[in-house]
């Protein structure tokens, strides 16, 4: 999109990925880690959904506890790290200058993963503060928001150093949710934690704070890959790029109300539950803009990063759609309180973040790493696994939903009954968390052998020679 | 967007939308709710959870109960939470001015909670009951031994303690974790009226009655 020339005055991209080589790939690393252990405890959980005998012998592993546990490795561990080292990197190519403060960068990343081994471990043990996207312990929580600043000063200053004053929608995406996530982890820390407001208010803050992390952080990390790769891989343009700030202004906007959604029917002000259907609706027309802008990538062939991106953004376009659907009272009805909002979030989480977060490292981490990714049957194992196992774990989690949603509505079906009519459907989620695990293994080993290679001296032709990158990772 | 000063303080702006109506303005509507003084009864509700129960709450907490179990009846009408037996009332804010940490749960894999302990009461689940249903499990729910310790008999048996079926030396005593769990559980009621309690169930009336 914005490559420039390499000539005497300005860095290569060479040189721009060399300067964020040690914190990104150290980034990249742990949130593969994360993903992993993630994916165990999900399967853990999942498993517990249809069998709850299973590991229920010891308090650490109840169920309760494995489902925190796997909701805030995968948020906080795999979807943060994953999304500030994406975001490090476009900035840092699209500003066209190497990337600073990465010192600072790197000691950022480190506090936070080793404060998120605690927080986890604490979570375990029974200090989860039982507010979904929000479970960590209050001890770890302010390290975590500096730790987070720490590495985002890195990402702040690409932007404001950038060579071009002209900005791209990938760079306002990229940037936002380093600005949008401290602001609101620490709004949440103090009024859920240390001066905690009183009663359903709580709720209601939760409930502001989730939609905002998901809607203002995961999601512009997402799509800030998803704009940079279509155009970058397929040589395409953007359809109708004019739009695209007005998408991005909406989602910014509206984006913090629709957390109401969640509390229709709760013990808040009606309008809050109001405020949240009428923004899920005023939504879509962000979903629309990304819709229209990124079309173009799903016609893309041959690209394991643009294949991923492209199941991302229709992960993401369905989920905002379902997302308001479900919002209007006559349908929360039935999906309120099932395993159908556990899909759609899972939809947004596993599939549109994560699918689009895949494909930015497949593109970035050879250009970083100065080395093609070492194998391509992984690659292409990890792609199968993934989508199937996403198919099937959401896919079962909404009919699993749908059926006890009605069954729910009617009172004379007892919860023995409606265990019974969705078990089979729990049965095939845990399939596809199982396979979405073993695809998060292949991505760890092909990383690992990877950067295990790359500790020597990059290879210094294959800057030269980006093509080459481009063939063989992506 | 050309310039950062421009970009970064309308990002302050948008979040501050959403933070001024759903933090603030909810704040200063009924942050400073407190319970209602019933003069007829001679008491406020909701009564504040004492002692053990208030501990229970804890536990609750901590084992993630909240992961399962809602604790938040909608209205009439809306849904089956009246049918089934979960309350006769919509759940309103003042019901929850006690808590210190509010768990209104989203997930029903279980029954809704928010009147356990009158459901309870009206079937004549007692604290022993509900030990020995915690122990064991039920349906989706998995027993919770580890709040039981297993000991041998000497003397006299412990009132609390749970026998174990085919081994008369042995019982279950339950840890002061299990016992403030039931104290909480059967404190669960949330059946006083209010005033906001009464207006909104008119607009129910019709739909109940159509059935």
């Amino acid at each position: 999109m914005t490559d420039v020339p390499p000539t005497a005055a300005q860095p290569e991209a060479s040189d721009i990925d060399a300067s964020a080589r040690g914190p990104l790939l150290l980034l990249i690393g742990s949130a593969i880690l994360w993903l992993v252990a993630a994916g165990v405890l999900a399967l853990v959980a999942s498993i517990q959904l249809h069998t709850p005998a299973f590991l229920a012998n010891c308090a650490f592993l109840t169920y309760a506890r494995m489902q925190a546990a796997q909701e805030t490795a995968f948020i906080y561990g795999w979807a943060i790290n994953a999304g500030l080292a994406v975001s490090l990197w476009l900035l840092a190519r699209l500003g066209g200058r190497p990337l600073r403060a990465t010192g600072l960068a790197a000691v950022g990343a480190i506090f936070w993963n080793l404060a998120l081994t605690v927080g986890v471990a604490g979570i375990l043990a029974g200090d989860l503060t039982g507010f979904a996207f929000f479970q960590l312990p209050a001890y770890v929580q302010p390290i975590l928001l500096v730790a987070y600043a720490a590495v985002a000063v890195a990402g702040v200053l690409a932007w404001i150093g950038r060579r071009h004053a002209f900005t791209f929608a990938t760079q306002w995406y990229a940037v936002a949710p380093l600005f949008v996530f401290p602001w609101v982890f620490s709004v949440a820390q103090v009024t859920l934690l240390f001066a905690p407001v009183h009663g359903t208010l709580q709720a209601v803050v939760a409930a502001w704070f989730g939609q905002n992390f998901g809607a203002l952080v995961l999601a512009p990390f997402a799509l800030a890959a998803a704009y940079y790769l279509l155009p970058k891989i397929s040589g395409r343009p953007v359809h109708h790029y004019d739009y695209a700030a007005h998408g991005f202004w909406a989602l910014l906007v509206i984006g913090g109300w629709a957390g109401g959604r969640q509390l229709i029917g709760g013990p808040v002000p009606v309008w809050v539950a109001t405020a949240g259907i009428i923004a899920s609706v005023l939504l879509l027309f962000h979903y629309l803009v990304v819709a229209v802008n990124l079309a173009g990538v799903l016609g893309a062939r041959g690209s394991t990063a643009l294949r991923f991106a492209a199941i991302g953004l229709l992960a993401y376009v369905s989920g905002g759609a379902i997302n308001a659907v479900t919002a209007i009272r006559a349908v929360a009805k039935f999906s309120q309180f099932t395993f159908f909002s556990v899909a759609q979030t899972q939809l947004l989480l596993d599939g549109a973040f994560t699918f689009m977060i895949f494909g930015a490292i497949y593109f970035l981490t050879p250009r970083l790493a100065g080395r093609p990714w070492p194998s391509a049957a992984l690659m292409r194992i990890h792609f199968t696994t993934v989508l199937s196992g996403l198919v099937l774990k959401v896919g079962g989690l909404f009919v699993a939903g749908w059926i006890q949603g009605s069954d729910l509505n009617h009172a004379a079906v007892g919860f023995p009954a409606i265990a019974g009519h969705v078990r089979v459907w729990l049965l095939a989620a845990t399939a596809g968390q199982a396979l979405m695990l073993l695809g998060s293994l292949a991505l760890a080993l092909n990383y690992t052998r990877l950067v295990a290679v790359c500790i020597e001296p990059p290879v210094a032709e294959f800057f030269r020679a980006p093509a080459a990158v481009e063939v063989t990772g992506s | 967007m050309k310039s950062s000063p421009l970009f970064f303080l309308s990002l302050f702006a948008a979040l501050a939308f959403s933070l001024t109506a759903l933090v603030l303005a909810t704040n200063a509507q009924y942050g400073a709710l407190a319970p209602y003084l019933d003069e007829t009864a001679g008491a406020a509700f909701p009564q504040a959870p004492q002692g053990l129960a208030a501990r229970g709450h804890m536990v609750y907490q901590d084992l993630g109960c909240a992961a399962c179990h809602t604790q938040q009846v909608r209205r009439a009408g809306f849904a089956s939470d009246k049918e089934r037996g979960w309350g006769d009332r919509q759940s309103v804010a003042r019901d929850y001015v006690h808590d210190d940490r509010v768990l209104l749960g989203d997930l029903r894999i279980g029954p809704d909670l928010t009147n356990f302990g009158a459901r309870a009461a009206a079937t004549g689940l007692d604290a022993t009951g509900l030990l020995v249903l915690l122990h064991n499990g039920q349906g989706a729910m998995p027993g919770y031994p580890f709040l039981f310790v297993k000991q041998l008999v000497t003397g006299q048996r412990s009132p609390k303690a749970l026998a174990i079926p085919g081994s008369p030396d042995c019982e279950l005593a339950p840890t002061p974790r299990a016992e403030a769990l039931a104290a909480y559980l059967l404190s669960l009621n949330a059946g006083h009226d209010y005033p906001e309690t009464k207006p909104p169930a008119k607009p129910a009336a019709p739909e109940a009655g159509k059935k």
